[in-house]
């Protein structure tokens, strides 16, 4: 009987020992995964984010890599992904296609990471388009929406900014009904770039649904007058405008079409949400513009993310742009590539990565943005808005409606 | 329209003047091509925004310090860079300038962040009504200053000792050192006088649209504005400074936007083919 219990308990000794070596074994092959050819290192791992940082779009493309970087500081604090920190790799593209082509080969080569976002000319997305899409390297998280870099759907490629078709529909919905025309006459204001002839044809898309018509006029993006502009304005007499381009763009379109006393309602796309830009146009011709956004302004209402988000930003010394839309987007995409890096596992490559994402997830921002659904065939990104205005009395951001409120336009 | 679009174009080609004008002022007394005149320009309505919002001065001694940190900033820049390439190839010279216009930015964005700033100044921003003409106060007033400036320093370029010795030093740096005159003293004033002027042009500028470093690219529609209108003329600078804000302005009204770049800097192909000494620009001719 003794010895059938020495033997018993031998047999399960050498069973937790077998188990024991077998875990030790995984473990430690988990600890020392390394791809450096894709930017995987036992401690870290490298992130690539292509942005003007420097260039005519810096104003808005360095504060979104701001939040990036924030986010994923708050991160590494906490110990990063699978014990290994997010290194992130920001490359300065000047809103240049060229440059941007050399910062995509440096980071698929050169200084390899495992996956990149950002990606903020709407012309380098176009012109990249073929080799991004052909290649391995994912984009999670872009800043612009280009046809043809996200149509069709590529498990390469995951939207991280406001999808401009569904701004259209948002905006154009909201101020149709909020105006009460029938037919609504609409103008795009431009500035000259793909994206913004591609935002034009959303808008009369948009505006073909309910029997309306849309025009377009252009202006440089380092104009320093607007009066061409607003000339061709008067001569339209739109029910509404809609603008498109940097702060400038909406700044100087505002101002000169106060100048000239019109009060022609205006939204701009999402991306020209930033107290800098309402201070400029000033309180007397800042009630007419709003902005379509997909994203909630940090400090607009009290949600637990937007209380984290501001936290950290007044800790990294990022206090000046936490009402910055740009800002929110940057954070929240660093929320989807930490997301995504977490799917991936605890020895990611590009592949698992992209596996991993293609299957589809959702990034829950707690209050920051609606929830972000990516499907197998859907990766277009934040695609729920509300019309976002500012209380310059208050001096705060103020939204008109729920993002459930603006559904019905995007029928 | 079209008197609408000549107003702007006027107030707009005055501030390019403005600013061509400096460009010329350094060129014709150091022969240095000055690649960074975009960014003092910048550097103008960042200075601005220091003065006037950060530490709230009164507006008068505000552009006093404007105009006096640009001028100072521009004698530095003459000293410890252009001085101690005197008499080295002109390429060396170009290439300086441009690296310092690079350096410059990347100070303004160290210092300031890559936001955009707000400038606001008690300069007005309404209107004249005058039949169906509206005329932006804010672009008659820079229109104003800015032919109120280039007056001033044609009458101190031709009135004063100081312009006589400047305009000496232009002429001959030899013949006047010869003569007793302090040439690199003249020099740092020209680069002095330069920089002012171009930090002017940024104050109104950065009061038009926002404070950017992009303030740069328009700060350099000053450069074909002093070829067209002659590198060695002053007056060719004015001129050719108002005809680049009205190409601009007419050809994004009745062409497109981007046309004006092409209608201007065919304009400057033109005259550099033709008459490369510019409008107003005396030809060189030089004895063997």
């Amino acid at each position: 009987m003794q010895d059938k219990k020495t033997e018993q308990r031998g047999l399960l000794r050498k069973r937790l020992l077998a188990a024991l070596a077998a875990g030790t074994l995984a473990l430690s092959a988990q600890a020392q995964f390394e791809s450096p050819s894709e930017g995987v290192y036992k401690d870290r791992v490298d992130w690539g984010v292509m942005m003007d940082l420097s260039g005519p779009a810096s104003g808005s493309q360095g504060i979104w890599t701001n939040g990036f970087q924030a986010y994923v500081r708050s991160i590494n604090e906490k110990g990063g992904v699978n014990g290994r920190r997010i290194n992130v790799l920001a490359e300065d593209s000047r809103f240049n296609p060229a440059q941007d082509k050399i910062n995509y080969e440096k980071l698929s080569t050169q200084t390899p990471v495992l996956a990149i976002s950002g990606m903020g000319s709407s012309s380098s997305q176009v012109s990249l388009a073929p080799t991004i899409r052909g290649g391995k390297i994912p984009i999670v998280g872009t800043y612009t929406h280009t046809k043809p870099l996200s149509e069709p759907t590529s498990p390469l490629v995951y939207g991280g900014f406001c999808t401009y078709p569904e701004m259209a529909k948002a905006g154009v919905g909201y101020m149709t009904e909020k105006l009460k025309v029938k037919s609504p006459k609409v103008m795009v204001v431009s500035i000259e770039s793909a994206g913004g002839v591609e935002y034009a044809q959303f808008i009369a898309d948009a505006v073909k649904k309910y029997g309306g018509t849309s025009s377009l006029v252009t202006m440089k993006i380092t104009a320093a007058d607007v009066t061409p502009q607003v000339l061709e304005i008067i001569k339209q007499k739109p029910d509404f405008i809609t603008i498109y381009g940097v702060g400038n763009t909406a700044i100087l379109t505002m101002k000169a079409m106060h100048q000239y006393g019109l009060k022609i309602p205006a939204f701009g796309i999402s991306y020209l949400m930033s107290p800098q830009i309402y201070a400029a146009i000033g309180p007397e011709a800042g009630p007419n513009y709003n902005v379509i956004s997909c994203f909630t302004p940090g400090g607009a209402d009290q949600s637990a993310g937007n209380k984290e988000m501001m936290a950290a930003a007044d800790k990294y010394n990022h206090s000046a742009m936490k009402e910055d839309v740009n800002y929110v987007a940057g954070w929240v995409v660093g929320q989807m590539a930490v997301q995504a890096l977490q799917l991936a596992g605890p020895q990611p490559t590009r592949a698992r990565l992209v596996e991993a994402m293609s299957k589809g997830f959702t990034v829950n921002s707690n209050g920051l943005a609606a929830p972000i659904v990516m499907t197998p065939t859907d990766h277009a990104g934040p695609s729920r808005f509300r019309m976002i205005g500012y209380d310059y009395g208050a001096k705060k951001y103020v939204s008109f409606g729920e993002f459930a409120d603006y559904e019905k336009y995007m029928k | 329209m079209f008197i609408q679009v000549l107003l702007s174009g006027i107030a707009l080609g005055s501030i390019y003047g403005l600013v061509a004008l400096g460009f010329a002022v350094v060129f014709k007394a150091t022969d240095v091509f000055n690649f960074a005149q975009g960014m003092f320009v910048a550097f103008g309505a960042y200075f601005a925004v220091t003065t006037i919002n950060l530490l709230g001065l009164p507006f008068p001694l505000a552009v006093a310090a404007i105009i006096a940190a640009s001028a100072a900033l521009g004698v530095v820049i003459h000293i410890v860079l252009i001085q101690p390439l005197s008499g080295r190839p002109m390429l060396s010279v170009i290439m300086l300038t441009i690296a310092l216009s690079i350096v410059m930015r990347a100070v303004i964005e160290i210092l300031y962040g890559v936001q955009s700033r707000t400038l606001s100044t008690p300069m007005p921003t309404g209107i004249f009504l005058v039949g169906d003409v509206r005329i932006s106060q804010l672009h008659l007033v820079a229109a104003g200053v800015s032919w109120l400036c280039m007056a001033a320093f044609g009458a101190f370029f031709k009135f004063t000792s100081i312009g006589l010795l400047m305009r000496a030093t232009a002429d001959g740096h030899e013949a006047a050192l010869v003569s007793g005159v302090n040439v690199k003293v003249m020099n740092r004033l020209a680069w002095a006088i330069g920089a002012g002027l171009a930090a002017i042009g940024g104050l109104f500028l950065g009061q038009l649209q926002i404070v950017s470093p992009e303030l740069e690219h328009i700060g350099l529609l000053a450069l074909p504005a002093v070829v067209i209108g002659g590198m060695q003329s002053i007056p060719g600078a004015i001129i050719g400074g108002l005809l680049v804000g009205l190409i601009e302005q007419l050809s994004a009204t009745y062409i497109s936007p981007k046309s004006s770049d092409i209608l201007v800097y065919v304009l400057l192909l033109a005259i550099l083919m033709v008459r490369p000494w510019g409008l107003f620009g005396q030809r060189e001719l030089g004895r063997v």
